[in-house]
């Protein structure tokens, strides 16, 4: 079945790891050598579509439909989406279920932009391991709602990849962390990425990995650092092409490169050039200017890491060791901020950027039986419940309690006859199940019977990914009942089965088009040489070999015009033979050449 | 009885006897949980209050190592499923174990007489300071920027905490012997400190909610 492979699916960057017998290893784009794969995805004319620097690169020039932080989107419905969102991107207006995006003339969810990044990262680890990859751990936030996650599991489904596990980020960074030490203790990790913060209060004890705590906010990150900044860019920029995509995009470009220089330096000079907005701007931005401008969206990860304290039980002081993960923390700000938070300067010892990655690659070594001694104990970040009567949320599962977990509810009818139980679950920490986020709808069918006779249990399990399902028995039978899922803002199993149908067809003609370049290829070889040939070796040619050589050129010229590449390949081999006896003439001449050369030399 | 078929209970996969076990003994399987096992049972622990919290973690620590689905990864799904099913239970088991409201409420459970769910009368005993915490939650919330009244609240709240731990150490004392009198002496005590844990709740909510505001003004 080949290697499983541990992927961090992120909101700016991708990377892939896995498990070697020395440790963790990430590995690298085949071309480039990359380890960073930008999580852009561009939708060009013709059903091209472009993945990673290429796409990130057309963001300016094809704003709509170059999708960033597609992560942003996972597991929402339209109604979630912000003004700037809908200013940024074409989104389908008052579509049901999850997000979609017009991209390319086409309507495409979160989960099948997602699958474009995660087909590039088995690339990737296919060419990087010389075999085929079918499973993999992919990382989400550990805030991220069942919806999310969810999402995220379809993706990877949608590019060919069977997911074993979903492992939180940070908990996937502390395994990182605690790979080599046999550290005890209570450690706290900060993740601060591109679009989402989490925070995991975990305790360590002998290779065992709890998890007493996790908050977070899904909607926090780098991201809303660089729209600051651009802001101040674009406030210089005239007002009437301030709003257009494509500076939109170039200012938030300047803006994150501006970011990073000031991570290192008290200064730089951010640059916006937008030719065709006759827009050449150069400004110059101190470290103390950024701080200022950023401060409130620091601030805002007091309070979930203030929450986790407290329901894992412990203060600051008990923390051991503060975990620095994500490109943002690489922030002077956001550094001393930890140090406030915890007391204590945070661990920086393995690059943010790869350290998610590494430990979803160790987690992918642990469900292959590589590293029993380590085990990793999660837990569900959001409470779970149902709507109650008078629109009331009832808690079923409490937010941090230990997955899997389940609970078992009996049901019963409210009318005669009823024939089904309808069961609407919902995450979140509020009262009334209106203010909280809707998962999914079951129906239970159910024996019609008089009100109050029929009795339903239904046992809500969380797994090992923080993902919900439902089972129900009928008690009066003790018949397990089939269950209908609507899930709220996700996609229906018909949905994916569809997706995955066109996928194929996809690959096919992806495939197709691949052989086609590939025959284009071998043609433009054979034709330059034979053309070469006829200029430097004419007086080379028979009577007649000149003529039958350029008929077989003319035929391979106008095979390769077409689509068919078994026409190409055939025309090639055609022209191969006519010119075969003339290149043996002169390889034989050349031969010839040299050793008369030699000749000159031995004298 | 319950004893004999425990005893009788053997391996789905290699038919050793498993008595009460999560995993068998001889080849590994994970089993389903025996149809009488209480939670105390499932971390191999006598039915008794009095519990070791380092000894009941490493118990916990040593099942969860045995079950947990990431062991079960390539099992064949009906393994797979009892691997989950058996993971969720001893994660039941650790969490009511170690709390002590929960094994409280649990003990009542095992003892046929439960707490029941509606707790929201204020038991008497409580009235009182109850009704000042009250008060001075509503004096905050009409005035959010008065620092005295904040400081206030402050030290209510932490000498409500300091009396919920008070209540906690002692929650589960004489229950042991589950007469009669002690179990309604527990049921009490749990009714207690339910309702100062909620009260507790309310003023941390009341205390971030304003210190939200605060920020929003500058």
């Amino acid at each position: 079945m080949g290697r499983i492979i541990g992927i961090d699916l992120g909101t700016t960057n991708s990377l892939v790891a896995v498990l070697e017998a020395d440790g963790p290893r990430v590995l690298r784009d085949p071309e480039t050598g990359a380890v960073l794969l930008p999580s852009a995805v561009a939708f060009l004319p013709e059903g091209r579509v472009v993945v990673g620097a290429a796409a990130r690169a057309l963001a300016a020039e094809h704003p709509f439909d170059t999708i960033l932080s597609v992560k942003r989107f996972m597991g929402l419905g339209a109604e979630h989406v912000t003004d700037e969102d809908r200013r940024r991107y074409r989104i389908v207006p008052d579509a049901k279920g999850p997000v979609r995006f017009a991209v390319g003339g086409r309507e495409l969810t979160p989960p099948e932009i997602s699958a474009y990044i995660l087909r590039e990262l088995r690339r990737w680890a296919e060419a990087a391991l010389g075999e085929p990859v079918g499973q993999a751990v992919i990382t989400v936030p550990a805030y991220f709602n069942d919806s999310q996650r969810q999402a995220t599991k379809d993706a990877g489904r949608l590019a060919g990849l069977e997911v074993l596990r979903l492992v939180n980020e940070p908990t996937a960074a502390s395994l990182a962390y605690g790979l080599d030490k046999q550290d005890e203790g209570v450690i706290a990790v900060y993740d601060l990425g591109g679009g989402t913060f989490d925070v995991s209060i975990l305790k360590l004890t002998a290779g065992v990995f709890q998890v007493l705590a996790t908050n977070g906010d899904t909607r926090l990150g780098g991201d809303d650092f660089d729209e600051r900044l651009a802001a101040v860019l674009l406030a210089h920029v005239p007002e009437n092409v301030r709003a257009r995509p494509d500076v939109r995009a170039a200012a938030r470009a300047s803006a994150e490169w501006a970011k990073r220089a000031l991570s290192d330096c008290d200064w730089a000079e951010a640059q916006l050039d937008v030719p065709s907005a006759g827009i050449h701007l150069r400004r110059a931005l101190t470290r103390a200017e950024f701080e200022d401008l950023v401060r409130d969206i620091v601030e805002r990860t007091s309070a979930p890491c203030r929450q986790a304290l407290r329901d894992a039980g412990i203060s600051a002081r008990d923390v051991r060791q503060v975990v620095a993960v994500g490109g943002s923390t690489r922030v002077p700000l956001v550094r001393a901020h930890m140090d406030a938070l915890f007391g204590r300067p945070p661990l920086v010892d393995i690059d943010p950027d790869q350290v998610v990655a590494l430990g979803a690659g160790i987690q992918a070594g642990i469900l292959s039986g590589g590293r029993r001694d380590m085990l990793l104990l999660d837990v569900v970040p959001l409470s779970l419940g149902i709507e109650t009567m008078g629109g009331v949320f009832t808690r079923l599962i409490d937010r941090n309690t230990t997955i899997p977990a389940s609970v078992k509810e009996t049901f019963t009818t409210a009318v005669d006859n009823q024939t089904s139980v309808d069961i609407h679950v919902l995450q979140g920490e509020r009262e009334l199940a209106a203010d909280n986020r809707s998962l999914a709808r079951f129906k239970i069918p159910i024996t019609p019977l008089p009100a109050g006779v029929a009795r339903l249990e239904v046992t809500f399990l969380v797994d090992a990914n923080g993902i919900l399902s439902v089972t129900a028995t009928d008690l009066r039978t003790g018949r397990e009942r089939s269950i209908e899922v609507k899930p709220s803002y996700g996609l229906t199993e018909e949905e994916i089965e569809r997706m995955l149908e066109e996928s194929i067809d996809h690959a096919e003609e992806d495939v197709r088009q691949r052989q086609v370049q590939e025959a284009r290829v071998d043609a433009d070889v054979i034709l330059s040489a034979t053309r070469e040939s006829l200029r430097t070796n004419a007086r080379l040619l028979e009577a007649g070999e000149g003529e039958r050589i350029r008929a077989a050129v003319a035929a391979l010229e106008a095979a390769r015009a077409g689509e068919d590449h078994l026409a190409i390949r055939d025309a090639v081999d055609a022209l191969s033979r006519e010119t075969e006896p003339f290149a043996r003439r002169i390889m034989d001449e050349s031969i010839k050449a040299a050793l008369a050369d030699r000749r000159v030399e031995d004298l | 009885m319950q004893a004999a078929e425990a005893r009788q209970r053997e391996c789905w996969r290699c038919r050793a006897a498993t008595a009460a076990a999560l995993v068998c003994p001889a080849c590994g399987t994970v089993q389903p949980a025996a149809p009488d096992a209480d939670l105390f049972a499932m971390l191999g622990l006598p039915r008794r209050l009095a519990i070791d919290a380092e000894d009941l973690e490493r118990r916990y620590h040593a099942a969860s190592r045995a079950v947990h689905p990431d062991r079960f990864q390539t099992a064949d799904p009906r393994e797979r499923g009892l691997s989950l099913a058996a993971s969720a239970a001893v994660n039941r088991a650790y969490r009511t174990l170690r709390d002590p409201a929960a094994l409280g409420r649990y003990w009542l459970e095992l003892h046929g007489t439960p707490l029941g769910e509606n707790n929201n009368q204020v038991p008497p005993t409580l009235a009182a300071e109850v009704f000042a915490v009250q008060e001075k939650l509503e004096e905050l919330r009409a005035a959010p920027d008065d620092a005295a009244v904040r400081a206030e609240v402050r030290v209510l709240r932490d000498e409500l905490a300091e009396r919920l731990e008070a209540m906690n150490a002692r929650l589960l004392e004489g229950a042991e012997r589950a007469t009669t009198d002690a179990l309604a002496a527990l049921k009490h005590r749990l009714s207690e400190a339910a309702y100062l844990r909620t009260l507790l709740g309310d003023v941390d909510a009341t205390l971030a909610e304003e210190t939200r505001g605060t920020h929003h003004r500058h």
